[in-house]
């Protein structure tokens, strides 16, 4: 494969699969935040919050792909890895990795929003567990954070930006 | 600080006559927690008759409470109430006992009640009415399809007349149905609606046996006709013109409500503030014990409130009291309640540790400890001088606003204010403002295309280093825990745990760190693998005694567990990279659509400040809830697990809740 297939293919699935699952996670939370709201105005902004937490794998996705274009060369300059020599496909697959890195531990985005739908259903009941809730979810998050500690070692040591 | 404050337990019998004096007293103070007493001499104390009023006055006063406040003008709210909420006045109330209490709000509510329920009920009538006018005018709309006079519709009297609908399939089959049972005697009107038929029907009274199963057979809705004279499309002006006179009677309602509230609603929020202490109060009395002449009462008290309460309870029994201090016994040591003591400068952070649980009696308070490393890694997980000026200028005026109050908003704020100047430290040490905003404009202001902010590197060039220094944190972290953990082990007498349980880790960390020695000289590698080899002698050990035949299992997936929960701090490195990704990809955007020009009109100028703005302060909100999660999650789930059991039963007094009121005792 060409090398621009790999670096495009990487951040497409980095942004992709995060922001599916991120959409997913929100989703499943926003359901949830409708229905307490429903029952107590005030409920709003502890749903918020909590409704936004599976959205940072989304964030973390994003960064993804603007480090791998920025690595590539695609934003700021011309595309470095155009001549399909070893090296070249070497360091745009080490970009893919990177990126599938990040857009598979995304799907904890789904499980988070679960969590805080749960999370959301308790606050409701006690705004006290409010924090515990946010902690609860923040759990299912560390695979994600994992994830990105990888991709950015990858694309950092392994290519450079 | 590191220990919570010192407790000992209090005994008091006296005269039953000083028992609504000395309950209001400690009540007021707030220094005594309260604790079930079981004597079989004496049986057990309960609320008398004024108690139960008192309780039942107050879910009066908070109905009327409810009432009154719906109708308040409210006063400001928004943002400027958010941050600097006014003080609320308090009243004095000069208490006499109970008695006089409840005689004193009957007085209040004889006054007040009626007036509040009269106007309630007018508002509630008047509303029903308006109901009742609306759908009668749904009706009249309804009916003016057919064109008859109301009157008719009305009917009743040798000819009975039924109007409603039925649905449009059933209609021919009721049609049918309805002659055939009156002999063809029967009159009707109809109009097609949408799935429905409006129809009216007219047939002899002495037929209505007959008509009135059929018409339930083919689930035939009635319709009530309105009164008055004429056809519908008449009617409804009349009806309309009632319609706006009951709402400008609602509006004089509601307006002599607001008049009501502006006159009453503070003083029914002060008799329900005394109502419900009293009913609180009331509480404790099932812990008491009682004789015909005597009562008893004992508690928990902080050691240093000992001399100011031994002083108050004289003053209320005149000296008539028999008072009892005694040290908390060994048995005692898990029913201690905890009150966490710290100096000024950590006792908001206190709210962190009591998220969690407090300590036991004698293990240590990490409060001091959480608030220098929670603060801490909330900087180094947002790493921007700017983004911690925007969290640190919030957090200012919210310390301001709520000082007075020492509320939750206060303690969170004063945590942030800390986090904040972290924040701000380590932006600089990593020349982050805005992420690279602030190199941008320097090198445009020097017009040196490689001008930087001085910083000792750059996370996103050099993010192995960013990790080594999260890891390294972490291990410290670890150490640190695992460190007061054994200490607090050793001293509690629970020397084998602490050998077993903590030293191993200490040892294995000393290891790591012997090992990662930069130029690795041969005295440190051999230290590291006596170490480690020790450590892992002990740990294991330790394994089988807790464990038995399951050690072999457990050892492989507690010692993992611990490299787990090390690495968890590269959490650190990831969120610190993910806030200059983030304000970085803002940049990049801003940068894109700088340039865009419409003839001489500079659009991109103005979208492209939209985005930066916009952009930064979103990235500061959403990356300061990552920093605030993960930074109290690396405390509570890897610090704490090292040494906390957070297992304590925290202090809480006798106490009373004063918003707007205040007692004054008599003496």
């Amino acid at each position: 494969m060409d090398p621009i297939v790999y670096v495009s293919l990487g951040a497409a699935l980095a942004a992709g699969l995060a922001g599916a699952a991120s959409a997913f996670g929100v989703g499943v939370a926003g359901a949830a935040a409708a229905g307490v709201v429903a029952e107590d105005e005030k409920n709003f902004k502890n749903a918020l919050i909590l409704e936004g937490l599976p959205m940072t794998q989304s964030i973390y996705g994003l960064i993804t792909l603007f480090l791998i274009l920025l690595s590539a060369g695609i934003i700021g300059g011309g595309f470095r890895f155009a001549e399909p020599n070893t090296e070249n496909i070497v360091k745009s697959a080490i970009l893919m990795g990177a990126g599938l890195t990040v857009g598979l531990t995304g799907l904890s985005a789904i499980p988070q929003g679960v969590i805080a739908s749960a999370g959301i259903g308790a606050v409701a009941k006690n705004p006290k567990t409010f924090t515990q809730g946010i902690i609860f979810a923040a759990m299912a998050e560390t695979m994600a954070i994992f994830g990105l500690v990888g991709a950015l070692i990858m694309i950092a040591t392994g290519v450079g930006l | 600080m590191f220990r919570p404050e010192d407790m000992v337990k209090i005994e008091v019998v006296t005269l039953n006559r000083f028992k609504d004096p000395l309950l209001t007293y400690l009540h007021e103070v707030g220094a005594v927690e309260i604790r079930e007493l079981d004597v079989e001499l004496a049986q057990r104390d309960s609320p008398n008759e004024y108690h139960r009023k008192a309780a039942s006055y107050s879910i009066t006063i908070s109905r009327l409470a409810d009432f009154l406040r719906a109708y308040r003008k409210s006063s400001g709210g928004g943002i400027k109430a958010f941050i600097f909420p006014p003080e609320r006045k308090r009243k004095k109330y000069r208490y006499r006992g109970i008695e006089k209490l409840i005689k004193d709000v009957e007085e209040f509510l004889s006054v007040v009640e009626p007036e509040v329920k009269a106007v309630e009920n007018k508002i509630t009538s008047t509303q029903t009415e308006i109901e009742r006018i609306k759908e009668e005018i749904a009706v009249l709309e309804l009916l003016s399809a057919i064109n008859i006079d109301v009157e008719y519709l009305r009917h009743s009297g040798l000819v009975e007349v039924v109007v409603g609908t039925v649905e449009r399939q059933k209609f021919d089959g009721l049609l049918k149905e309805l002659r055939e049972a009156t002999e063809g005697r029967i009159a009707v009107a109809s109009r097609e609606m949408k799935d429905k038929v409006l129809a009216v029907f007219a047939f002899l009274r002495k037929d209505y046996e007959k008509v009135n199963p059929v018409l339930a057979k083919y689930s035939f809705e009635r319709i009530e006709v309105p009164e008055g004279k004429g056809t519908p499309s008449e009617l409804i002006p009349v009806y309309e013109e009632r319609l706006r006179e009951k709402e400008k009677e609602l509006e004089s309602a509601e307006e002599e409500a607001s008049k009501m509230a502006e006159l009453y609603y503070d003083d029914v929020v002060f008799y329900q503030e005394l109502m419900e202490n009293e009913r609180d109060k009331a509480t404790v009395l099932p812990m008491l014990v009682r004789t015909n002449m005597t009562f008893a009462l004992s508690g928990w008290i902080p050691r240093k409130d000992v001399p100011e309460i031994l002083e108050g309870i004289k003053r209320v029994t005149n000296g008539k009291a028999y008072i009892n201090v005694k040290e908390p016994s060994k048995e005692e040591l898990d029913d201690i309640p905890i009150k966490l003591k710290n100096p000024g400068w950590a006792r908001p952070f206190e709210m962190l540790t009591e998220m969690y649980g407090v300590p036991k009696y004698n293990e240590i308070d990490p409060t001091p400890i959480i608030a220098f490393t929670y603060s801490f890694f909330f900087g180094f997980m947002l790493t921007d001088f700017l983004y911690g000026l925007i969290v640190g200028i919030v957090a200012a005026l919210l310390v301001k606003g709520h000082k007075k109050f020492n509320d939750g908003t206060y303690k969170f704020a004063y945590t942030l204010l800390w986090s904040a100047a972290f924040t701000m430290v380590m932006g600089i040490l990593f020349g982050s403002y805005f992420g690279n905003a602030g190199d941008i404009v320097l090198q445009y202001v020097t017009g040196n295309p490689n001008a930087q902010f001085p910083r000792i590197t750059d996370p996103l060039k050099d993010p192995m280093f960013v990790l080594m220094l999260a890891l390294a944190i972490g291990l410290a972290h670890l150490f640190l825990g695992y460190t007061i953990g054994f200490l607090v082990r050793w001293k509690n007498g629970d020397g084998k745990g602490a050998l077993l349980e903590q030293f191993p880790w200490m040892l294995v960390i000393l290891a790591v760190v012997l090992y990662a020695m930069p130029s690795k000289p041969e005295w440190a590698v051999m230290g590291a693998k006596a170490l480690f080899g020790t450590g892992i002698v002990l740990f294991a050990i330790g394994e089988i005694a807790a464990n038995g035949g399951l050690a072999a299992l457990m050892i492989i997936s507690d010692f993992f567990g611990f490299v787990g929960t090390w690495l968890s701090y590269a959490r650190l490195m990831a969120l610190a990279l993910a806030t200059s990704g983030i304000a970085m990809v803002i940049n990049v955007l801003a940068d894109m659509v700088w340039g865009i020009k419409i003839s001489v009109v500079p659009l991109g100028v103005v979208i492209g400040i939209i985005i930066f703005f916009g952009g930064q302060l979103f990235s500061t909100a959403i990356n300061a809830l990552g920093a605030f999660v993960h930074s109290l999650r690396l405390q509570y789930v890897e610090f704490f697990g090292t040494f906390y059991s957070g297992e304590g039963k925290p202090f809480s007094p006798f106490k009373s809740k004063r918003e707007v009121s205040e007692l004054e005792l008599e003496a």
